[in-house]
């Protein structure tokens, strides 16, 4: 993970300068704002995305970003975070097509979750014409803060409450579930109005953690786990204006 | 635009369900009201055979949000069994018991507010 971060950092800052040198036209600003719903949860994001065009014909792009996602639903089933209790296999990227521990999970049902989070984001994207554009994007580091919320954990049949929940405070993107905390990604086709305006069609997938603070479920080697998460997948659309 | 799904909520209209009358009473308590609301009735466990259902008797409860019914090892319920939303407000109200809980641990019916975690009311089985 640490190597694709630092080859899209030298990536981004080699072609920056490279820009600097063509002139200012490769160089892409924008502010997006997105609304999301799914069948479990809703989100806003506000974000800022600063992409540089990139080849020959400079159809490609690819930029960093920062975004503010809120995002919140009501009785939120979390399950089990902790990858090694979760997935079969913890190797970062291939984790993802990893199976599922599913006798391991419990559920932490949050009643009224609410989460705040400001991440730090990375771009990608494609014109595929002078309007039509397509890309996707995902948080990486940040932070969130949020509502705490009463709790019901349900481990092999026995239910238990938890009178406070709170949000996972430390966003970082690891791949899959070696994930912690709350991040964002986006899959988006956009169509350009005009020269400023842009709107957005939104495949939204959504990452929130919740932990518990009185109790904990006790897993089968023994460990005890606090971490819970919810998976979400949103649609939406999203308004973007270029500076 | 929370979220898609359409939420269960308490009915006003009251419900009249039949207690089985050769169940045999095993427990019963008088619903004394919680911090959170007003409550009345007597909730009472009957057993049949191997299973076991808890009956509102009379009852009655101040309206709120997202009301289970519990069967709780304490009065503030961190174990407990969820019987379910509470289907109405008032009326004589029947829950099937999964399985043959431990009536000495579980010893409290209760009427509370899972969203808010708010114990609504409570009646000491004995």
């Amino acid at each position: 993970m640490k190597k694709i971060i630092a080859l899209i950092m030298v990536t981004v800052i080699t072609n920056n300068a490279f820009s600097q040198q063509q002139g200012a036209s490769r160089k892409i600003q924008f502010a997006d704002l997105a609304a999301t719903i799914g069948s479990s949860r809703g989100a806003v994001a506000a974000s800022y995305v600063h992409n540089w065009k990139l080849g020959k014909k400079r159809k490609w792009e690819a930029g960093i970003g920062a975004r503010l996602t809120s995002s919140f639903g009501s009785k939120q089933e979390h399950t089990t975070a902790p990858a090694r209790l979760s997935r079969t296999n913890t190797i970062p990227f291939l984790i993802v097509f990893a199976g599922q521990k599913t006798e391991n999970w419990d559920t932490l049902t949050v009643q009224r979750p609410f989460v705040n989070s400001l991440n730090f984001t990375v771009n990608f994207g494609y014109d595929f014409s002078s309007r039509w554009s397509g890309g996707f994007n995902i948080d990486v580091i940040g932070f969130s803060i949020g509502r705490k919320s009463p709790a019901v954990l349900t481990s092999n049949g026995v239910t238990r409450t938890e009178p406070t929940a709170k949000v996972s405070n430390f966003n970082l993107l690891l791949t899959g579930d070696l994930d912690y905390g709350n991040l964002n990604s986006e899959f988006f086709v956009k169509y350009k109005l005009n020269e400023r305006w842009a709107l957005r069609g939104v495949y939204q997938f959504l990452f929130g953690e919740y932990k518990t603070t009185t109790i904990k479920q006790t897993a089968p080697d023994g460990t005890e786990v606090d971490r819970f998460r919810i998976k979400a997948n949103n649609l939406g659309v999203g308004l973007s204006y270029s500076f | 635009m929370i979220a898609c799904k359409k939420e269960k909520t308490t009915s006003t209209t009251p419900v009249m369900d039949t207690v089985d009358t050769t169940a045999q009473l095993k427990y019963r308590g008088v619903l004394m009201s919680g911090p959170y609301g007003t409550v009345m009735g007597t909730v009472k466990i009957y057993s049949k055979a191997t299973s076991y259902s808890l009956v509102l008797d009379s009852f009655a409860v101040s309206s709120g949000p997202d009301l289970h019914v519990y069967l709780s090892k304490e009065v503030q319920p961190l174990n407990f069994i969820d019987l379910g939303l509470l289907r109405a407000n008032s009326g004589t109200q029947v829950y099937a018991i999964s399985g043959t809980p431990d009536f000495t641990q579980y010893k409290y019916g209760l009427i509370h507010c899972q969203q808010y975690d708010h114990l609504f009311g409570s009646a000491n089985l004995q």
